[in-house]
């Protein structure tokens, strides 16, 4: 499968919200103490898988698979990586699975390579407030796709090591961790043997760039320190934390952004067990990025709050207006209207040109009532979209004080407009205005009676149109 | 229509926290009210009901159980918050087409047995994408898109929107079936808490328990049971496509079907110009930008022009055109099913020259005005009635 031994293109999606201080007597972060990536109030892996592949699957290929390796699925049971296949609008052929485990994300770098498999690798970590690594835990997705202009594999090896080092038994939210003195040893030594043996197999003595994840800090420490890597991977760590199963991804995503074509890339994966990578960027490394790159994303972020941050993840049960809660989607209309909902397709008038969202039988524009089998498409995912007007909703039922609620109107780029209302996010609300430029951004509007409702927001468009 | 149609009694409850009220009981004690103004006739000579309710009951049993009514005809109707005028315009539709000689048209909601805030609805299952607006949040998006379009300034419209609330509780005040009679400052309507963009708690409609009642007969038999009837001018109502939210072009500074909706009634009642020619005006105040937008829309103010009409007094209670002078939903709270009646109910009562303290001089002409749903996706109901056929 030569065709399949690398990567074609990559994406990062970071949350657009930092944490650095976790004291709950409001005392100051420590300067240049560690921050985490803090995935807001309505992301979760989905959500964060999408908006990373969106970038980098514009022509998705029948065939082939689609797998989403996280240990914060949305859902036990239902498989979340079916929902990002019906976001991405992959054709129907292309399998959909998820992998678990913190092990899953080098698993679903290995499947990309050796299978052809598109990925998406995305976590959202949460720790007991309080906990001693609660600000090195963080979130991020990131998203690949098989091709050879990013990088090319030039060996790949692993070793499994089945340790107890994080756990959570089902229906727990927050890992268990044991003493990592303890485990890191172990880890240590399964992730040098991978890491020698994929460099051997390379042909290498060392690599250019060296990325090391692990989901022990004291390990990683000492791997990053014996393989003569530049500290680049650690200083993003201090940046986002520990992001789980994105984690490797994100590292290499970021070596990427840096590497010139023709350098070598060593990543190594430690958790239970290790696997180990080798990469030579590709002649199109330099143009296989899609979004922004991962320095660039880390640079834009609000700081948030602890208190903000406890609500949104729910540790702070938090007093909301009288107000039932929002209702919870249907299985059958959810179906129905699935371009709609998860793709963003409007209505397109054959006899006015016309946009109609949601689409409908009869067009808003004109009146004329289509053919029930054959509606006009056209997605609004990816345009631009004016703020027409905008409120402020003090009594939200969303983890937060107020949210923007907009009405806004897409580019009309001759085939029609489309009118969305939509929640604003990733904005102050206070900072959203008529005539404001912004972007539909996949989101979980809430969830009621265990079902989780997700569809497209707004932000705003600066930063995106790079 | 075959017959034109006179309303010769009314009832109406006090708006308030009915707290030891069912819908039941409010309902008979509007149509108590109103039976009793026609002391000749009992339920029995009444051919046919209509009962409008959003969420308080299903069915015409809504009100054939409370009043125990036997072998009568009974219709529930809905439309959002015209729900009230829905009930009127089926039952005047009924003597009208020659179809009964004497029907009801009633409406009611109880929604403080629910300790949510605002308006509560049941809706169907659904795909989940539409924003979980509060009623507030709808209608606040009438206020940047008003100051963008005519270069109103902050400071200006928020002047207007507390002029519409301090005018209509002024008037509430006056007024002992209104849920709230005391008069409210300009620094307590805009000190109050926000609820939704620029608008505070007192930038919108209370929320209270109400119902009301009407006898409507043939225009030419109603002196046989009053000798102060109240004539149907002209009539509307139009049910918006909800293009405005489904598709560019609308810009949230009119409610389309109000402006419709009002040319038709206007037509049929021959009235040219209601800027001078109506008397008084019963509009739906649901939140102060409303009222802003609606004096435009039925014709009182031109375009652009209504936020300083309002600040100059036109529609105070002795303005040129005085606009709810009953307190309006600001006042009364908005018990959705009864509204629309509660507006006929102001109209009828100043039209026959009872409306004490708030009486308008030489009331000849009224507008009753109601909508539901929100800006872009509304329904909208305009009603001239007179003193006079």
């Amino acid at each position: 499968m030569p065709e399949h031994n690398g990567i074609g293109a990559y994406a990062v999606h970071l949350p657009a919200y930092a944490l650095a201080g976790n004291a709950l007597d409001g005392a100051e972060p420590r300067p240049g103490g560690p921050v985490r990536g803090v995935a807001a109030y309505d992301e979760d892996t989905v959500t964060m898988a999408v908006e990373a592949l969106r970038e980098i699957t514009a022509e998705p290929p029948s065939g082939g698979r689609l797998l989403l390796a996280t240990t914060s699925a949305p859902y036990d049971g239902k498989t979340s990586a079916g929902i990002v296949h019906e976001a991405l609008g992959l054709d129907t052929g292309v399998a959909a699975a998820d992998l678990h485990g913190h092990r899953s994300g080098a698993t679903a770098l290995d499947l990309l390579v050796h299978a052809g498999a598109a990925v998406a690798l995305g976590d959202v970590r949460t720790t007991r407030p309080g906990a001693p690594d609660e600000l090195a835990q963080g979130d991020a997705a990131a998203g690949f796709v098989p091709g050879t202009a990013a990088a090319v594999l030039l060996a790949r090896a692993g070793r499994t090591a089945e340790v107890l080092d994080r756990w959570r038994l089902p229906g727990e939210r927050h890992d268990r961790v044991w003493d990592e003195r303890f485990t890191s040893g172990i880890l240590v030594e399964a992730g040098w043997a991978a890491a020698r043996r994929a460099l051997a197999d390379a042909g290498l003595d060392a690599a250019d760039h060296v990325a090391v994840a692990s989901s022990n800090p004291r390990a990683a420490a000492a791997l990053r320190r014996d393989l003569g890597g530049s500290g680049a991977d650690a200083e993003i760590e201090r940046l986002t934390g520990y992001t789980g199963t994105a984690h490797p991804g994100l590292l290499l995503a970021a070596a990427l952004d840096t590497a010139a074509p023709g350098e070598t890339v060593l990543l190594l994966s430690a958790a239970e067990g290790a696997d180990a990578f080798v990469f030579r960027a590709g002649d199109g490394v330099r143009s296989a990025r899609g979004g922004r790159p991962v320095r660039e994303q880390l640079a834009d972020r609000e700081v948030l709050g602890y208190g903000r941050y406890l609500h949104w993840r729910g540790l702070l049960d938090v007093q909301g207006p009288a107000r039932p809660a929002a209702p919870s989607p249907a299985a059958p209309p959810m179906h129905r209207r699935a371009g709609w909902k998860y793709r963003l397709e409007g209505g397109r008038c054959d006899a006015c040109g016309g946009v109609t969202t949601p689409p409908s039988r009869a067009c808003a524009v004109c009146g004329v009532t289509a053919d029930a089998a054959a509606p006009g498409k056209v997605s609004l995912r990816d345009r631009g979209a004016t703020v027409v007007s905008v409120t402020r909703d003090r009594l939200t039922t969303m983890p937060e004080a107020e949210v923007a609620i907009v009405v806004a109107d897409f580019d009309d780029d001759g085939t029609g407009g489309g009118r969305l209302s939509a929640y604003a996010t990733d904005v102050r609300p206070e900072a959203v205005h008529v005539g404001m430029r912004m972007r539909p951004t996949f989101r979980r509007l809430w969830t009621t009676d265990g079902i989780h409702n997700h569809f497209w927001k707004l932000r705003p468009w600066e930063g995106h149109d790079q | 229509m075959a017959h034109d149609v006179a309303i010769v009694a009314m009832g109406c409850t006090p708006f308030r926290d009915h707290w030891n009220s069912s819908a039941d009981d409010l309902l008979v004690d509007a149509v108590t009210e109103c039976m009793a103004a026609l002391p000749a006739l009992s339920l029995d000579d009444v051919d046919a009901f209509w009962v409008g309710t959003q969420g308080t009951g299903l069915s015409g049993q809504v009100l054939a159980r409370p009043l125990r009514l036997s072998g009568k005809p009974v219709t529930r109707v809905e439309n959002y918050c015209a729900t009230g005028s829905e009930s009127f315009r089926n039952a005047v539709f009924g003597v009208a087409s020659g179809a009964y000689d004497v029907v009801m048209a009633t409406g009611v909601e109880k929604l403080k047995d629910s300790s949510q805030s605002g308006l509560s609805a049941v809706l169907p299952p659904a795909d989940g994408t539409d924003v979980d607006w509060t009623a507030p949040a709808g209608f606040s998006l009438l206020d940047p898109a008003y100051r963008e379009a005519h270069g109103v300034g902050e400071r200006d419209m928020r002047s207007a929107l507390t002029h519409v609330a301090v005018k209509n509780h002024a008037n509430g005040a006056l007024n002992e079936r209104a849920q709230f009679r005391r008069p409210v400052t300009a620094a307590a309507v805009e000190n109050a808490p926000r609820i939704a963009g620029g608008l505070g708690v007192l930038d919108c409609s209370g929320v209270s328990d109400g119902a009301a009642a009407a006898v409507i007969v043939r225009a030419e038999d109603a002196h046989r049971y009053t000798d102060r009837p109240v004539f149907l001018r002209g009539m509307s109502f139009i049910a918006g496509s909800g293009a405005g939210l489904a598709t560019g072009g609308y810009d949230f500074t009119t409610f389309p079907e109000v402006v419709t909706a009002a040319r038709q009634a206007y037509a049929q009642a021959g009235v040219t110009d209601p800027a001078t020619q109506i008397s008084l005006a019963e509009v739906h105040d649901c939140f102060t930008p409303t009222e802003v937008v609606l004096m435009e829309d039925l014709g009182f103010s031109e375009r652009g022009k209504a936020w300083r009409d309002i600040l100059d007094g036109r529609y105070d209670l002795g303005g040129a055109l005085p606009v709810n002078t009953d307190g309006g939903l600001k006042s009364f709270g908005h018990p959705v099913g009864a509204t629309g009646l509660r507006m006929m109910f102001e109209c009828f009562t100043q039209l026959r020259g009872e409306a004490g303290e708030r009486q308008v001089p030489d009331a000849r002409l009224a507008v009753a005005q109601n909508l539901g749903g929100q800006p872009g996706s509304s329904v909208a109901f305009v009603a001239v009635l007179g003193s006079e056929l």
